[in-house]
């Protein structure tokens, strides 16, 4: 029994669930294609597929999160990724061994590797791994798609294998992507989650205008996310590993040569070189001006003794100067490089997220795309953007993230959660309601974010799974609507309570969840993402007006959530007169309510008892937390200078509740 | 010394041969194919002789070794130089070589169907084409440079006008031979004032007297700047880069499919690889002496810079207004060389401290993906298209999904590769090129034009994806126009499926052609330059 339990949890099994688990879809999808126009068999052999997934999911992610909430990490300088396949480091999982979270996979070198930094290969690799960011939403992804898969019934009509099929190619990119700790790994299944929506939009769309919501859908990302791709290579490529000093951590010597050695494209690399030059750079420019200054006051007091060897001092002030005024620049061309590309870098992500004004393509690809791929473009999908600027934008640019991210990003989060409400307010059909409220959410989600800080940040990790929960029950329930009625036009339908009265409850569960009653899941994070805005480090005053504009978005979804409640549900019954063909009729089949439980037993878990979540999250949030912390304080030495002299009481450090 | 004339010329050349042995064999395979014209050769003959060229020159290249070629310091002292022989094998050479042997094997598949007229004679063509680029990868002479470059274009000439039916297929030929014509002349003219200020005709005796006179009173004498303009111009249009690109929408509207797919891509080759070995940026030998045209010392990479902007962007804006499938592929090839010059530029800077790239070890990268995904797109044409029905708008494509699926399953890895989606080679190539853009030292006089001219790359990439999209939403998302008709040729097919294949393993196992890329177009070590100190 002991050496099943080692085998079990040994980290070589945890390795290969990883890779089963993000390529099992593509050889499902092969698998499936192969039904070709069979629905029947397409949809029975998707669901056992899915179901498989999803099991397989749950054991991996479980066992994962047993090990982040109880081993403590030595450091949380990075991120600490487990179950990475390549780490050459050995011991069982659950007891921490000697895991190097890092991989020795490469896929593709860029450079000749350097010898004195062996540890740090100038290539592409395939880093993979699971750490508290990502492992909820690989367990997210894997449960939304059981759910498309059960709920797509009128929409998979035609070339069932084939629509299936994408569904699987898009887990496989998408689950590959939350799983990435190289940031071109990372971009390249960011991208490839553009192929299988294109198909799935453009091909078993509903609205007349399919065609042009799946090409503006992918332009529009493409366009974003190749901004980003800029960003990636300039920082990774301005960062360079150090070829001599330190690999990680402070780098103390600053006199040493700026020797450029390898590139890195490991997130956790990357974070140790771009902390590093920051450091030496600043550190450099500052003793510079000190030996400048020096140096001047030097020739002053000679100067005053009427010195004969004045000269002699003024070469040397002279020299100390320009040594002074070229560090400053080279600092200051870095920093300027590096605001530079946040904005590049973070373009892609806001596409993505989307944060208004960037958000224009989502009412077009939500409306036509078949309601199931709505879900999975809503709660999953969408995560690819929060997940990017939490693990890859914050983090590897956090002194931009601390001068930009609330005053502007925040701004935009704030503007997007209100203006999406009136937007969703608006809406006659509720898939566009939705939406509209899924905009307006992630503002929220963004807003929050940005205020950096623990609240913030660990709120917005855990709202990335419950906005998916709930957003994704929400468009699993437009789906069972649009299977009846072939609409989900509010002003075509009413009174449906009386006819489904478990759809009803389902609808009204979700609809609570969504508005964020205590109790359910959103109620907690858009607390701490509320509370993080009000104890913003330094910018005070905006935190106010931007919680202020979360809190009204709050309100507002309310007020539209039960408006549409109000129309679909209640009053007499009024169902379009004309059915589209093979329509469904009568209350949810055993099928759905099995795909609608999973999300919404998940809202009502995350909301009761969210702590074992949390605590398999506190390493990684602490580690972003860290890295804007420093940059905090180096962007804003008062505040340095207040922490040294009363440190805070609450050392801020995951949240417990 | 730098022996400036050359009197042991002949030696020279005969010590050379050695080095052209496969080409030869091309063209002897040329011409037992032009004899077999003469008693009527028939199609499937002519097939298999030339493909059976193909593969004893690849023979000869494979067993057949090229020598210990010592480097230019070291033999200085003998009687041969290898640096001042008109035949080079080192640098990209075999890379090229093998380039053009994989392409004419893979061009004799695709003209199946166009060569019918007159097979013997096309598949003959081909052949002298390949040996023409193959021998551009390897001139060290501006006279074999030329002889090369004109054996890559009097052949086309002949291939676009022998399958040419109807006015319009006359038309276009004559458009592309004048043009040629009057390129080439502007190309000579070029190499006339090269020779006139250095007085050789060998590239690097001409490129260390530039270098030379670059360096001594750090101006460039303006003649030297007026050959380098006009060689950028006379290949310019080789390379279809705008302003130069005029002919190129017409010439692949009206011509044969199969030789547009060729025009499409080896004259490319052929115009970057003589750039570059113009310019001294791709040679073993004149890395040490610097660059002529660099960064430090001239202009010409300002006005490349500018060039490079305007094609890519021209390219694409054009390419969206075009109905034309054929015509949407001559623009898109255009914005294809404005990516590919980032490549050249960033070559004629020098390189700073810990690069990994020279810039044209990207440039070759991205024309061997840029050919596999180009040749496919008109294989697949090439495939589809009959007299029953004609491929020639975008539309013409709609439910090709559904008609032929492995022809639009291949195209639509084309397609991909060509936005530059990741998993296609086309992906790899634009991330080499940004990478190499963003490895070039700031501090230059161009500051960080490089990182600059990424951004519009990226900008012009977004702006392609419509485009392409829109093909890609003709073949997938609509229904066929027309009721299928089997498709005509299955040598195309296969060419068409090897080629999507190609993209997709280069775009996930780049590693095995980035190893041969950064192998024939190393990162330059500039050593101290010993001739130039050694005149004063």
């Amino acid at each position: 029994m002991d050496s099943l339990y080692d085998n079990l949890f040994a980290p070589g099994t945890l390795r290969v669930l990883l890779m089963v688990v993000m390529f099992a879809p593509l050889g499902f999808a092969a698998l499936v294609a192969l039904t070709g126009e069979r629905f029947r068999a397409a949809r029975r052999l998707s669901g056992l597929f899915a179901a498989l997934h999803l099991m397989l999911t749950i054991f991996l992610v479980a066992v994962a999160a047993m090990y982040s909430a109880s081993h403590t990490h030595a450091s949380n300088d990075t991120f600490c990724p487990i179950a990475v396949p390549g780490d050459s480091g050995e011991g069982t999982a659950i007891a921490g061994g000697s895991q190097e979270h890092r991989t020795s996979w490469n896929l593709f070198m860029v450079g000749k590797p350097d010898p004195k930094v062996p540890s740090v290969p100038p290539a592409v690799q395939f880093f993979v791994g699971l750490d508290g960011l990502n492992m909820w939403l690989i367990l997210l992804a894997s449960i939304m798609t059981y759910v498309a898969v059960s709920l797509s019934w009128h929409s998979a009509r035609e070339k069932a294998g084939g629509y299936y099929a994408w569904v699987f190619v898009l887990q496989t990119a998408v689950t590959g992507a939350f799983a990435s700790f190289d940031v071109i790994l990372f971009y390249v299944f960011f991208e490839l989650t553009l192929i299988p929506t294109f198909f799935l939009i453009g091909g078993w769309g509903v609205g007349g205008g399919k065609r042009d919501a799946a090409r503006k859908f992918f332009l529009y990302t493409l366009f974003g996310s190749l901004f980003s791709l800029i960003g990636l290579i300039g920082i990774v490529y301005t960062n360079p590993t150090f070829s001599s000093g330190q690999l990680s951590g402070e780098v103390k010597d600053l006199q040493m040569p700026l020797r450029r050695g390898p590139v890195s494209f490991s997130i956790n690399q990357l974070i140790f070189n771009t902390y590093n030059w920051r450091q030496v750079l600043d550190g450099r420019a500052a003793l510079a001006q000190a030996s400048a200054e020096q140096r001047a006051a030097e020739v002053e007091q000679k100067r005053q003794q009427n010195a004969a060897d004045l000269s002699a001092f003024q070469k040397l002030a002279d020299e100390a100067l320009l040594q002074s005024k070229t560090a400053a620049a080279e600092r200051d061309r870095h920093s300027a490089v590096q605001g530079w590309l946040f904005f590049a870098l973070i373009a892609g992500f806001v596409v993505k997220t989307p944060l208004v004004p960037f958000h224009t393509w989502l009412p077009a690809a939500y409306a036509e795309a078949p309601t199931p791929v709505t879900m999975l473009l809503s709660a999953v999908l969408a995560k690819l953007g929060t997940l990017g600027l939490l693990r890859i934008v914050i983090p590897l640019c956090p002194d931009m993230a601390v001068q930009y991210g609330l005053p502007v990003f925040g701004t935009l989060g704030a503007i997007g959660i209100v203006y999406a409400a009136f937007c969703a307010f608006n809406q006659k059909d509720v898939k566009l309601m939705a939406a509209y409220s899924s905009v307006s959410h992630l503002g929220l989600l963004v807003l929050g974010m940005f205020a950096l800080n623990s609240e913030g940040l660990t709120g917005a990790t855990l709202h990335m799974v419950n906005h998916g929960l709930s957003a994704g029950a929400t468009f699993a329930l437009l789906a069972v609507l649009h299977d009846r009625y072939g609409t989900t036009d509010m002003t075509q339908l009413g009174g449906l309570w009386s006819r489904h009265t478990k759809f009803a409850f389902f609808l009204i569960l979700i609809s609570l969840a969504a508005v964020g009653l205590p109790g359910t899941n959103n109620f907690i994070t858009e607390m701490l993402l509320i509370g993080g805005l009000f104890k913003p480090w330094a910018f005070g005053t905006v935190g106010y007006w931007l919680a202020i504009a979360a809190a009204s978005g709050i309100l507002l979804s309310a007020w539209y959530t039960f408006t549409m409640l109000r129309n679909v549900l209640f009053g007499n019954l009024k169902i379009p007169t004309a059915l589209p063909d093979g329509a469904k009729t009568g209350d949810l089949t055993g099928r759905e309510l099995w795909a609608l439980l999973l999300p919404t037993l998940g809202c009502v878990v995350l909301g009761v008892y969210p702590q074992p979540v949390l605590d398999s999250m506190r390493h990684d949030v602490a580690t972003i937390e860290k890295v804007v912390n420093a940059a905090r304080m180096r962007v804003n030495p008062t505040l340095a200078e207040l922490e040294k002299t009363q440190p805070p009481a609450d050392e801020p450090d995951g949240v417990h509740h | 010394m730098i022996p400036l004339t050359l009197p042991n010329f002949t030696d020279h050349l005969k010590a050379s041969i050695g080095y052209v042995l496969p080409e030869v064999t091309l063209v002897a395979a040329a011409c037992l194919l032009f004899l077999l014209a003469c008693v009527r050769g028939g199609r499937a003959v002519s097939f298999v002789i030339a493909l059976l060229g193909v593969a004893s020159a690849g023979t000869v290249a494979w067993f057949v070794p090229e020598g210990v070629v010592p480097r230019a310091g070291e033999a200085a002292a003998n009687a041969f130089n290898p640096a001042f022989a008109p035949i080079d094998p080192t640098g990209a050479a075999s890379f090229i070589r093998w380039m053009a042997l994989v392409a004419a094997a893979v061009y004799v598949f695709l003209g199946w169907t166009d060569c019918k007229t007159a097979p013997p004679e096309y598949y003959a063509c081909w052949l002298v084409v390949a040996a023409g680029l193959s021998l551009v990868g390897r001139s060290n002479d501006l006279v074999t440079l030329f002889l090369s470059l004109e054996m890559v274009s009097i052949p086309t000439y002949v291939l676009l006008y022998l399958p040419a039916v109807g006015k319009t297929g006359q038309e276009s030929a004559m458009k592309y031979f004048m043009l040629s014509v009057l390129s080439s002349a502007v190309l000579l003219f070029g190499f006339s004032y090269l020779y006139g200020i250095t007085g050789s005709t060998n590239l690097h005796a001409i490129i260390a007297a530039l270098t030379r006179t670059g360096t001594t009173d750090g101006s460039q004498p303006l003649l030297a700047v007026v050959g380098g303009v006009m060689v950028l111009g006379g290949l310019g249009f080789r390379v279809a880069a705008v302003p130069f690109h005029f002919y190129a929408p017409d010439v692949y509207e009206a011509g044969p499919t199969g030789v547009v797919g060729q025009l499409a891509f080896v004259p490319k080759v052929a115009g970057f690889v003589a750039l570059a070995r113009l310019f001294g940026l791709l040679s073993a030998h004149t890395p040490q002496l610097g660059l002529p045209f660099g960064v430090e010392n001239s202009l010409l990479p300002l006005s490349m810079w500018v060039i490079a902007v305007i094609t890519m962007s021209f390219g694409n804006l054009l390419a969206i207004i075009q109905d034309n499938l054929k015509r949407l592929m001559a623009y898109s090839g255009i914005a294809h060389t404005g990516y590919m010059l980032i490549g050249v530029l960033v070559a004629s800077a020098t390189p700073g401290e810990g690069v990994a790239r020279s810039g044209m070890d990207a440039v070759l990268f991205y024309l061997a993906a840029y050919g596999l995904m180009t040749v496919g797109v008109f294989a697949v044409i090439s495939h589809v298209e009959n007299p029953d029905r004609p491929v020639e708008s975008v539309d013409d494509l709609a439910g090709l999904g559904r008609t032929h699926p492995w022809a639009a399953a291949a195209m639509a890895v084309f397609l991909f590769s060509l936005i530059g989606l990741p998993l296609t080679a086309g992906f790899v190539g634009k991330f080499n090129l940004f990478v190499a853009a963003f490895e070039v030292p700031t501090d230059t006089k161009m500051r960080n034009m490089y990182q600059i001219l990424t951004v519009v790359a990226v900008v012009n990439a977004a702006i392609s994806a419509v485009y392409y999209l829109r093909a890609l939403g003709v073949m997938f998302l609509r229904a066929p126009l027309k009721p299928a008709t089997p498709g005509r040729g299955l040598p195309q097919l296969a060419v068409a499926v090897v080629c999507a294949l190609a993209t997709v393993v280069f775009g996930c196992w780049p590693q095995p052609l980035l190893a041969l890329t950064s192998k024939a177009a190393p990162v330059p070590t500039p050593a101290p330059i010993a001739y130039v100190t050694s005149t004063k």
